[in-house]
This record gives structure tokens, C-alpha cells and sequence, in this order.
């Protein structure tokens, strides 16, 4: 507010702002453009994607009575939704434990994570791939698992893995940030120690929480590569389906596709911060939350 | 911490260990990730005995990292450092006075939506957004039809299986990974700093490069960091619009394995890509150290003390 103030005194400072603000819309219009692209080759009726032959509804229709399709996106939802779940876990126990508890272990543990997000995904999926076929198990086609197919749990595994490593980064940012003292007061108060954590650590670490969960559950979704290596005929998720369509022949319903889930996501993504805003937030902070990790 | 009550109630339990929290989480990081990873460490001293087997351990050597740096391979590597440095660059370029406009020109009630508006293009998958350039940049595409149509070309366009689409690609899919950690900087920089410095008879240049930029640096810092590590491993990019002249170490990597079957040499390729990550990293890290204080020390007052010693 200040700055724009100061802004209005000097023309030149005002030129400045122009210029800013020209390239800022460049920028949304070079973000932009791409999604524009799918949104309009959505509605190609031709039977390939780069062939422009009409405006029509072929391709959402295909797209959505396609059982190949179908499992596909199935199988990346459920994916996605696990991984979240075994990340959140994961990462926030973890992320509590490097805040709250450090020591000597925390170098040797935040080296793992750096590790981890270090490494060319590429890497970490030839490696996966390699060692699910060798340790075979639950990984492996011989036994039978209950509940999911084998194919689901080296996805489980592989995707939980970054995601993990992400959310355990956010909680444990978040908790750094806040000193100890709630906690230390519940305790003097004769606080459990389970009723400190659920109502003293769990509402202040929840917004890192939260932007990990879906943070966790955007990078199984956007995931190709680890899928693309370790996942199995049957339990193929969405990204490696058009992936096998880009090496072959790319058809419209791959942007009809596209197009219905960016809207799912919008609409999952305006849900989240409808709540985080009724919880009062301000916009700003919703979307610093959503992006950004709080 | 609750010394009364911890330790009166912990004297005869035995306590858990303070990383027992973190367990899970490191045997899930050891299982599928150190142990898998450690693996492609050993098969990359191996070889390819024959045609029918993709690896051999029996005999161990470092030859595979000689033969992953032989001249063919050696160019896919540079090529992939070249994209990946200017690639990095042009985010930054692009980036920084994108989040700079967001934070300091944008009144806070636009701020939010637009932000908001920034990570709408990421909902749409990494490979979707790929294949959307792929669409843009085709000889049959809308940018060459229209080009055609409006004169500026008189032959379709030929950019896609090149270098220049995969440089494209890949500023466009990294391209958020510099906004939000420069926004997150930029937006924390309280206003006064830079109306303190203008007050002080600073130009707007002068306040720029000695108060923003450096308050900035962690946040250009962790872009560069963002963009450098993940693009220069990566797979997609090149495979959709790189074609055989765009090739970048990554996918290198993933062909000896799958159409190669040359494990041995895959790995270490592989090796060599992290190698190659780190050790960039090491030198940019550096030769920032070194300008950074080759520029403290020139900037530096010395100022006389009571005593008259100089400090």
C-alpha cells in the first residue's frame, strides 16, 4: 500500500509499475496459454489430436465411456489418495520429531530427505522398478494382497516417498516457527501428554498439514515418471495411459480428459479454501497455504 | 520442557527415543529409497556380459563410468547442463520481476486470487502440459498456421523435436517453482526498507541492487535450487519435444535400461547425471561465496575506533 503511495509521486517510479504490470500479464498469458491450448483441442472431433476436423463433443464422449480411461483415472484418484494419507502420516510424525525433538539424529535424517530431493526421479524409478522385481512379496505378482492389487501398492510406495520428504519439510517449518511455549503451558496445566498433542500441536500444525496433504496428493497425480516405470497392466494410472498415447497416436479425449479433471481439481481446490477461508483466513493466506505450504 | 511432570512420570517408564516419531518415515526413505538406490551404486560397477542379460556383477570396475562419458554420451551431458543453466536462468529472468510486481505493485486483496491464479496451469498434469507445447510448437499446429496464414512464414514451422523446444518446455514447467519461493521473500520485505533507502537519497536502482536484491537472496537462492535440480534430471521434457536433437542425461539414462538393457551403464550414467547435479551446485555455490565477499570487502568502512587503531 505504502510503496504504491511512494509509486504515485515520480512519473518514472510510475513507468516502472507499467512495466511491471505488462509483464505480468505476459507471464499469466505464457502460463496461461498451454491450458487454453488443451481446453480448445478438447473439442476437436477429429480421431487425432493435431488434426483440427471440427467443433464437437466427441472427444468428452469417448472419454468418458472409454473403460480404459476409466480405470486409468480410477487408479490414479485412489493412488493419489493413498499416497496422501501415507505421506500426511509419515511426514508430520517426522516433522513433529525434527522440531520438537532434535538432537544429533536430525543431520543424519535431513540428509536423507535432501537426498531424496536431490535425486533425478528418473533414478529413483529405474531403482524402484529393479528392486520391486526383486524383492518381490507384496510388490511382486506371486502373492495375493488383500484389499489392493500389487500394482496399487508399488505406486503407494513409490509416490509416498517425495511426498513424504515434502510434507515432513512443511510441518516441521510450521513448528519451528512456533515456540513451544502452548505445549510447555499444557504441561504445566497437567495436560496429557496425547491431549497436548491433539489439542495444542495437531490446530497449530494444521495448516502445514493440510497444504501437505495436498500437496502430497497433487504429486501422485502429477507424477509420471515413477508410474510410468513401476506401475503394472490393470493398474495404470492416468499420466502413463496418455503417455503410452504420445509415444502412439495422441487423440482429443486426452484433452477432453484433461479438461474434465483441471475442473474436478478447481473444484476440490475451491472447496479447500472455502473451509480454510470460513476458518478465517484471509484470501491471501489461503493462497499462500495452497501454494506455498503456509 | 515440563521437567516436574516429565520427569517424575518418566523416572521408572522406560522413554522412547527422541527420533521414535521419525521411524517410520526413515524406514520408509531406507526401504524404498536408500536400499533401491544404494543397488544402482553397485550394479553401476558391473557390466553387460551378453546380449540376453542386462547385468553382471561378478567382476567390478569402473569402466562403465568411462564408457558413460565416452564422446557420444559427453554430449548429451553438456547439452543437458546447457539447457538446464539457461533454462534456470531465463525462470529467474522471467520469475523474479514477475513475483517482484505480485508482492510489492499487486493491493493485497488481488494478491491471493492472483497467486491463486499462478498454480492453476500446474493443476493440469506435468505430461499434459508437455503435450499441450507439443500441440503449440507442431508444423501443423496453431502457432505455425497462424504464422503462415498472416505471412510471417511462408513454410510450416520447424521447432519441435529441436533444443529450442525442449528449452520452451522446460522454463514453462518449472517456471512455478521460482515464482513461489521469490514471492514468499519478496512479499516478507517490509516496504520501509525500501522507502528508508530512497529517504537515504538512494536511487531506485541503487535501492534495488543494495536492499531487495540482497534481502531476495535466500529466495533466488531456493528457486534456483527448485528448478536447477528437478530440470536438469528431467525425462518428459525431451521425450515428448525433444525428438533425437534434444536430448537431455535423463532420458539417456531411462533408454539403457529399457530399449539399451545395458544395466551396468545405465547406472552409472545415472551416477554420473547426480554427480553432475551436485557437483554444478558445489562450483555455482562457490563462485557466489566468492563474489559475495569480494563485495563485502569492497564495500566494507573501516572505521577508526576511540583508540585510534583502525579495525
Amino acid at each position: 500500500m505504502s510503496s504504491a503511495a511512494v509509486g504515485r509521486a515520480t512519473p518514472a517510479r510510475d513507468r516502472v509499475t507499467l512495466a511491471l504490470r505488462v509483464w505480468g500479464v505476459l507471464v499469466y498469458a505464457f502460463l496461461f496459454l498451454p491450458i487454453v491450448v488443451i481446453v480448445i483441442y478438447s473439442f476437436n472431433n477429429g480421431r487425432a489430436m493435431l488434426v483440427w476436423t471440427g467443433v464437437g463433443l466427441d472427444g468428452y464422449r469417448t472419454g468418458i465411456t472409454d473403460p480404459t480411461i476409466q480405470n486409468a483415472v480410477k487408479t490414479s484418484v485412489v493412488a493419489a489418495a493413498g499416497t496422501s494419507v501415507i505421506a500426511t502420516i509419515l511426514g508430520s510424525l517426522a516433522g513433529i520429531a525434527l522440531a520438537r525433538r532434535s538432537g544429533k539424529w536430525t543431520i543424519g535424517f535431513l540428509a536423507l530427505v535432501f537426498l531424496i530431493l536431490v535425486t533425478p526421479e528418473i533414478v529413483v524409478a529405474i531403482a524402484l522398478l529393479i528392486w520391486y522385481v526383486r524383492i518381490k512379496g507384496p510388490f511382486g505378482p506371486g502373492m495375493t494382497t488383500p484389499v489392493v492389487s500389487y500394482g496399487m501398492l508399488r505406486l503407494w510406495a513409490g509416490h509416498a516417498l517425495f511426498a513424504t520428504a515434502v510434507v515432513t519439510l512443511i510441518v516441521r517449518a510450521r513448528l519451528a516457527g512456533l515456540e513451544e511455549t502452548f505445549e510447555e503451558a499444557a504441561a504445566d496445566l497437567y495436560a496429557t501428554p496425547w491431549r497436548r498433542f491433539t489439542q495444542i500441536t495437531l490446530p497449530l500444525m494444521m495448516p502445514a498439514v493440510l497444504a501437505g496433504a495436498l500437496l502430497a496428493f497433487t504429486f501422485s497425480l502429477d507424477d509420471t515418471i515413477i508410474s510410468s516405470f513401476v506401475s503394472v497392466a490393470g493398474a495404470s494410472p492416468w499420466p502413463v495411459y496418455v503417455f503410452s498415447a504420445v509415444r502412439n497416436v495422441l487423440r482429443p479425449e486426452i484433452a477432453s480428459v484433461s479438461t474434465l479433471l483441471l475442473l474436478l481439481t478447481l473444484f476440490a481446490i475451491v472447496c479447500v479454501a472455502v473451509v480454510l477461508r470460513n476458518s478465517g483466513q484471509s484470501t491471501e493466506d489461503v493462497a499462500k497455504t495452497i501454494t506455498v505450504g503456509g | 520442557m515440563a521437567t516436574v511432570a516429565g520427569s517424575a512420570r518418566g523416572a521408572r517408564k522406560i522413554r522412547a527415543p527422541r527420533f521414535a516419531l521419525a521411524i517410520p518415515a526413515w524406514t520408509w526413505f531406507v526401504l524404498f529409497f536408500l536400499v533401491p538406490v544404494l543397488w544402482i551404486v553397485y550394479y553401476s560397477f558391473g557390466y553387460k556380459p551378453d546380449i540376453f542379460s542386462p547385468i553382471a556383477t561378478d567382476k567390478l570396475s569402473l569402466a562403465r563410468y568411462k564408457e558413460g562419458l565416452s564422446s557420444s554420451f559427453l554430449h548429451v551431458f553438456s547439452q543437458t547442463l546447457q539447457i538446464s543453466i539457461i533454462g534456470t536462468l531465463l525462470c529467474l529472468l522471467i520469475g523474479f520481476p514477475f513475483a517482484y510486481w505480485l508482492a510489492t505493485r499487486v493491493s493485497a486483496r488481488w494478491r491471493g486470487v492472483l497467486l491463486g491464479l499462478v498454480i492453476v496451469p500446474f493443476f493440469v498434469n506435468f505430461l499434459i502440459r508437455t503435450v499441450a507445447w507439443l500441440i503449440i510448437l507442431a508444423p501443423n499446429g496453431p502457432v505455425s498456421t497462424l504464422m503462415q496464414r498472416w505471412g510471417l512464414r511462408s513454410e510450416p514451422l520447424h521447432l519441435l523435436d529441436t533444443r529450442a523446444a525442449v528449452q520452451i518446455g522446460v522454463v514453462y514447467n518449472y517456471l512455478a517453482l521460482m515464482i513461489f519461493p521469490l514471492f514468499v521473500t519478496l512479499d516478507r520485505l517490509d516496504p520501509a526498507m525500501r522507502e528508508a533507502s530512497k529517504d537515504l537519497g538512494a536511487s531506485r536502482w541503487g535501492t534495488f541492487r543494495q536492499v531487495t536484491l540482497p534481502l531476495a537472496s535466500t529466495g533466488i537462492i531456493a528457486g534456483l535450487l527448485l528448478v536447477f535440480i528437478p530440470l536438469t534430471g528431467d525425462y518428459i521434457t525431451p521425450l515428448v519435444l525433444g525428438g533425437a536433437k534434444g536430448n537431455m542425461a535423463g532420458a539417456m539414462v531411462a533408454s539403457q535400461f529399457v530399449a539399451g538393457q545395458n544395466w551396468a551403464l545405465g547406472a552409472a550414467q545415472a551416477m554420473i547425471l547426480i554427480f553432475l547435479i551436485l557437483g554444478t551446485i558445489t562450483v555455482f555455490a562457490l563462485v557466489g561465496l566468492a563474489i559475495r565477499s569480494i563485495a563485502r570487502s569492497r564495500r566494507a568502512i573501516v572505521l577508526p575506533t576511540a583508540a585510534g587503531h583502525t579495525a
